[in-house]
């Protein structure tokens, strides 16, 4: 089962997105702010990280950056999920290493394909790298 | 007791009007003043008690509502069926909860829900709205809108907008020409939301201005909400007499490109005030309206800065390269820094053969300052 990390200082959003993947058969955990997230991950692997942009502490951005700046947490794949909308700050979270963006309000349907789709396109990358090796 | 009490208050009476008038008078101050105290303090206390206890009340019936928006909405089984959102069902037995009858229970389920909507859209949010409608709460929405006080008014205007409920015009009309400028604003934007076929048609009765700020957030509702009919906004700017509402329709022409109103915004440029014809200018120059613009350069003599500074400005962004001349005349020969400023800036907008020769020239021929001028114009971080 695939382990999620939802980081969300919204209540309803993070219970909402919670309640969606576990439906979906997700093992999910939650955060509420970038603070919080950095411990968890330090102490859990997540195959999947969706967090929100402007959070207390630390933001979505730092988030990002750190886990892509990691070597062990590279590769976990990093949704941002974000009430902004404007074009430097998608820009800039797909240049920090964000691999999708979803503008909220956000299609519930939508968020799990794209989750779905990026941890298949993480599993046949991680295999063509076994493979390659 | 009460003949004692009597005779105490007669005494001090007495006592008090043997006093001299300026003790008698700082008296009655200090009396004043410790029941107006003791009131305010008193309105303080009693305030914080009524928020402390909705805040208790809230904290109860929030998970309440949240598990009900859950079960009947997140986890709704019928989500995963290609099932029109018409035909979902929800519990009836869950949603007639004695509970749920309560006014104030009603209204933190109103909110909770405006919140989820705010979060989710397509089936879910569709869902949300299927909720609010089937537990009527759009009644008690309306209810506030009949309410006296605006902030009351507001709130079920915002509550319906974002339910996407449609209120009556003969109901919200009257609101958008409110003498209440946040009241008016916040009708004016629920107008353009709701009413889908036409979105504007309270410029027609508009009577308040629109002010700055509102034409911004109006602005911004038009630009992003979905499937909004945009007319020809020259229909305003022909008949309307409120101001405001043709300065912003001028913005929106320039916003939608709307070309075939070049002749009307043209109209416009006779008029006497210079704001206004300045903002015509503007939106001639954001048309690339190549033909207003012998008119423009005729008219230029005549007309206050901040028109001849919208002329020069509407030239750089027409681009036709017929009047370089012109613009290098008012560089060379203008005293005011502005007005050389924008002619720079609008030969260098051109970005054309014979612009950049003339620029060369410019800059090799001219003196010291106007270098400076055409070096700043010249900077790509500099918006124009």
């Amino acid at each position: 089962m695939p382990n999620i990390l939802v980081i969300e200082d919204d209540d309803i959003m993070l219970k909402a997105i919670r309640n969606i993947l576990n439906k979906d058969g997700f093992n999910v955990v939650t955060a509420k702010d970038g603070k919080e997230a950095f411990e968890m991950l330090e102490t859990a692997e997540y195959d999947i990280v969706i967090t929100d942009l402007m959070m207390p502490y630390a933001n979505g951005l730092e988030v990002v950056s750190r886990l892509r700046n990691d070597s062990n947490k590279r590769n976990v794949g990093i949704i941002v999920v974000s009430s902004v909308g404007n074009e430097e700050t998608i820009t800039e979270a797909f240049r920090l290493g964000a691999d999708d963006y979803l503008k909220k309000p956000i299609m519930a349907g939508e968020l799990l394909i794209r989750i779905r789709k990026l941890l298949a396109y993480k599993t046949s990358k991680a295999l063509f790298v076994t493979k390659r090796k | 007791m009460w003949s004692d009490l009597v005779d105490l208050l007669f005494q001090a009476y007495e006592r008090f009007s043997l006093l001299p008038l300026f003790i008698e008078i700082a008296l009655v101050f200090i009396v004043i003043a410790i029941i107006l105290t003791i009131s305010a303090y008193a309105s303080i206390l009693f305030r914080r008690y009524k928020a402390y206890v909705h805040a208790k009340r809230i904290a109860f019936l929030s998970p309440k509502i949240e598990d009900l928006i859950t079960e009947q909405v997140l986890l709704n089984e019928n989500l995963d069926k290609d099932m029109p959102i018409e035909s979902f069902e929800f519990d009836k037995a869950a949603l007639d909860n004695k509970i749920y009858k309560k006014p104030e229970v009603r209204q933190i389920l109103i909110d909770t829900l405006i919140r989820y909507r705010k979060n989710f859209r397509g089936e879910v949010g569709e869902l949300l709205r299927k909720l609010y409608i089937d537990m009527v709460l759009q009644e008690d929405s309306y209810k506030k809108l009949k309410s006296m006080a605006w902030e009351t008014k507001i709130k079920a205007l915002v509550e319906l907008t974002q339910m996407d409920i449609p209120i009556a015009d003969v109901t919200l009309l009257p609101l958008t020409n409110s003498r209440n400028p946040t009241l008016r604003a916040a009708a004016r934007n629920a107008y353009i939301q709701l009413s889908k076929n036409e979105p504007f048609k309270f410029f027609d009765i508009a009577t308040e201005p629109i002010l700055p700020w509102d034409q911004l957030e109006m602005f911004k509702i038009i630009t992003t909400s979905k499937d909004i009919a945009i007319p020809n906004f020259a229909r305003w700017v022909s008949y309307s007499t409120n101001k405001s509402i043709v300065s912003f329709c001028l913005k929106l022409i320039a916003h939608y490109d709307q070309q075939n109103a070049i002749p009307t915004v043209v109209g416009l440029l006779e008029t006497k005030d210079h704001y206004f014809r300045a903002n015509a200018i503007n939106c001639l120059g954001k048309l690339t309206a190549e033909s207003a613009e012998p008119r423009l350069v005729s008219m230029y003599n005549s007309q206050p800065i901040i028109c001849q500074i919208e002329i020069l400005k509407a030239m750089g962004r027409i681009a036709s390269g017929k009047y370089l001349e012109f613009l290098k005349h008012e560089f060379l020969y203008s005293f005011n820094f502005e007005i050389q400023m924008n002619a720079a800036r609008s030969i260098i907008k051109h970005n054309t053969q014979t612009s950049r020769a003339m620029l060369n020239e410019l800059v090799e021929t001219t003196n010291e300052d106007n270098r400076i001028i055409i070096k700043h114009c010249q900077n790509p971080l500099i918006k124009y």
